[in-house]
């Protein structure tokens, strides 16, 4: 299995399974001890026979041996071989110090004044006995006979049963293993199972509702567990407080908007302070050659731009307060609007803007009013006081097959690392500075757009792509 | 009852009523036995014990020896009144001891010397045999080494030369042994013995072949120290009387023998010839 499926996994799942695995190493490495030690068991019977054999065979050959008496060497090796009844000693050949073969249990495979090397080639001494796999076994070891070695005894021994017995045993083991771990992965899947099972409650609150953590009910709590009680119990607390946080960023994100305009307060009250000394010029200009027809003419019509002027303005301020913009689609007029509210800003701080909207009626249509607004002035604050005095800012809207593509640049020395993560990153919100940037990306990522960051050439873009929607407005 | 040992019983009061001057002393007769015998056969050395017992009256020490120079050397020393020796010793010290009786086997008191191989082995005689090994009975057995041996001098051949390696086993049967199991290729062996193995071991001796039978000889005979005396005379006389008495027959019967007679000793004459043969040498 992958560890990304793995992972995938419920936990409910996962360790169960983790514990299976777990209990299948516990099985293997059992069975490697049982067998090793069948293998160590066997090996000191082994050797314990050999040694056996070997120094019985000294006291019993040894004044033959040293007689070079063939037939008392066949007799005994003979005798001993009808008393072993031909288990585990296969040949038992005895030579003479110069490696002759005086008698062996069997002449035939080893004749009288052959060499005895062919018979201790590759043969261990008996001290050294243990099972190679190999059925037949060699071992060679001096016979010694008052102190002195009189000539060799080398031995076949034969270790077909032995063998068979650890295989047995190993299959024996294999299938109890086998059975013993089925049994005990089911009986582990099964506990933790059970112990997981709150867990699994809590996965399963946490999931519902696309992501939305939800309180359990109490009939669901676990009796008889008050560890898992409790948690449960704080569990429901902080989807509470989830809750809770979640309506205070909504109601901060509704605030945003005032807060914006507020940020503009000051230029606007200029905006709507510089036509009034005009006005009251034109005003008094009217009182004044009130019969001279051509001048109140050309004061009305002064009065009249100027005072339009202020109506818009005003417009702009109301649109962007309206609490029933909800669900209005995008217009071209939005940005008109954005406009008039951002431009004496840029005036005040003597910047350049750079505003190009391409993008039709149609295109804007599709696309929520309020939140694409409140993206883009929450982009064109930031970038104008990014920018400073004499600074440049941009704003250019276009539209392509499949989204609609906002982006403001300025020529400020870039966003500081804390402010780029409240544009970019989902995660906490940094102590200290506002929340502007964070309500972008909040409102990009809930209509599944895009925002992307570069510094080129001393400017600083931001470029917020949103895709179009599927159906309707998002 | 069974009827065997009734008729042993009824076989020994028969015998008792039948030799009233049979001696009765007190003291015990020591019988030596050589491995010519079955020399593993508890019930074969019981039953003739209890026949020399029945037959001289006297309790009967069985005295076993590993080598015919044993024996003829307890003889000679007096430290047993009589043994079943081989005609070969017997020839060797017919100076100084006394024939009591000569077993009779299959209607003579005759036997031969047997030449075995392995029953696959290709060889047909002696002379096949060059540079092999051999495994003679006793140095001092006139089947089990004296007719190989003077065979090989009769062939201008000396037995240590003329085999790669030759080793005594001091038991016929343990010639055959040597031969069926493969450790020697050929070996000497008392006709006599090989073939009552052949009757009570078959497994033995048919893995073995005879490939060559030598002339008749007189059969190992009973032998005592000349002028042993009564002992020995009763010991004669018993063994002579074996086929009168139920025990006697006992015994006869497991050595697979018909009678013990007299004989005499020019019944061991083929024997001297080849002991003189063999002191010639090639």
């Amino acid at each position: 299995m992958r560890a990304g499926g793995f992972r995938s996994l419920p936990v409910t799942v996962r360790v169960p399974l983790v514990a299976a695995a777990l209990m299948i190493v516990l099985g293997v490495v059992a069975s490697q001890q049982v067998l090793a030690a069948l293998g160590r068991l066997q090996d000191a019977r082994l050797r314990e026979t050999a040694r056996l054999h070997v120094e019985g065979l000294s006291v019993a050959l040894g004044p033959a041996v040293l007689r070079k008496d063939v037939w008392e060497v066949y007799d005994t090796l003979d005798r001993a071989k009808a008393a072993y009844d031909g288990q585990r000693l296969l040949l038992t050949v005895v030579a003479d110090e110069d490696g002759r073969v005086l008698a062996a249990s069997d002449p035939r495979r080893a004749p009288v004044d052959s060499d005895v090397a062919d018979f201790t080639q590759g043969a261990i001494a008996p001290e050294d006995v243990r099972m190679t796999g190999d059925p037949v076994l060699r071992v060679a070891a001096p016979l010694v006979y008052q102190s002195r070695a009189v000539g060799t005894v080398a031995t076949e021994l034969d270790v077909r049963d032995l063998l068979s017995e650890r295989r047995a045993a190993t299959w024996l083991l294999l299938a109890g293993n086998a059975a013993a771990t089925v049994l005990l992965v089911f009986a582990g899947w099964l506990a933790v199972s059970r112990l997981l099972r709150p867990i699994g409650l809590l996965e399963e609150a946490m999931d519902a509702a696309g992501g939305v953590p939800r309180p359990i009910p109490p009939d669901r709590v676990p009796k008889g567990d008050p560890h898992f009680a409790r948690l449960i119990e704080t569990y429901n607390a902080m989807t509470g407080a989830v809750e809770a946080r979640a309506e205070a960023e909504r109601r901060l994100a509704e605030r945003e908007r005032f807060v914006s305009l507020g940020r503009l307060s000051s230029s606007l009250a200029h905006e709507i302070n510089n036509p009034l000394g005009g006005l009251l010029n034109a005003a008094d200009t009217i009182r004044t050659y009130a019969d001279r027809p051509e001048v109140v003419r050309t004061s009305a019509a002064l009065m009249l731009r100027g005072l339009s002027h202020m109506r818009d303005v005003a417009r702009a301020i109301l649109e962007e307060n309206r609490l029933d913009r909800a669900g209005q689609p995008l217009r071209p007029e939005d940005f008109e609007d954005l406009r008039l509210l951002f431009e004496p800003e840029a005036t005040r701080r003597a910047q350049t803007l750079d505003w190009s909207v391409k993008a039709g009626p149609r295109a804007l249509g599709e696309f929520p009013a309020a939140p694409v607004r409140q993206v883009a002035l929450n982009l064109l604050l930031n970038a104008g006081a990014a920018a400073g005095e004499r600074g440049r800012v941009g704003l250019s809207l276009t539209e392509d097959a499949g989204a609609l593509t906002l982006e403001v640049s300025d020529s400020g020395p870039g966003l500081a690392p804390a402010d780029l993560d409240r544009l970019m990153e989902s995660g906490p919100l940094p102590a200290g500075g506002g929340v502007g940037l964070r309500l972008v990306h909040d409102i990009v990522a809930g209509l599944r757009g895009q925002i992307r960051h570069e510094r080129a050439g001393g400017d600083t873009r931001i470029r917020v792509a949103l895709p179009r929607p599927a159906n309707g407005h998002a | 009852m069974s009827p065997g040992r009734r008729r042993f019983i009824a076989g020994a009061v028969a015998a008792a009523a039948a030799a009233p001057m049979r001696l009765r002393a007190a003291g015990t007769l020591r019988f030596a036995l050589t491995p010519v015998f079955l020399d593993n056969d508890a019930a074969v050395i019981g039953r003739l014990r209890d026949a020399l017992a029945e037959g001289t009256g006297m309790q009967i020490e069985l005295v076993q020896r590993r080598t015919y120079e044993e024996i003829t050397g307890a003889l000679l020393e007096g430290s047993v009144d009589a043994a079943w020796l081989c005609g070969y010793p017997f020839l060797q010290h017919s100076h100084e001891l006394e024939l009591l009786g000569v077993p009779v086997w299959r209607g003579q008191p005759l036997y031969r010397s047997y030449l075995i191989v392995g029953r696959d082995d290709p060889a047909a005689g002696l002379a096949d045999l060059r540079g092999s090994s051999h495994a003679f009975s006793d140095p001092n057995s006139n089947s089990g080494y004296l007719v190989t041996a003077s065979d090989l001098i009769r062939m201008g051949e000396a037995p240590e030369t003329f085999f790669s390696r030759t080793f005594f086993t001091y038991g016929h049967r343990n010639v055959v042994r040597a031969v069926a199991g493969g450790l020697a290729r050929s070996g000497s062996v008392d006709g006599y013995v090989w073939e009552a193995l052949a009757a009570v071991e078959p497994a033995l001796t048919e893995a073995t072949r005879i490939i060559a039978r030598s002339e008749w000889l007189g059969f190992p005979p009973f032998a005592a120290r000349a002028g042993g005396g009564e002992a020995t005379a009763a010991i004669g006389r018993a063994l002579r009387g074996f086929s009168g008495t139920e025990s006697g027959r006992a015994a006869l019967s497991l050595l697979f023998l018909d009678d013990v007679i007299a004989g005499s000793v020019a019944l061991f004459d083929g024997i001297a010839l080849r002991m003189a043969d063999l002191a010639r040498g090639p």
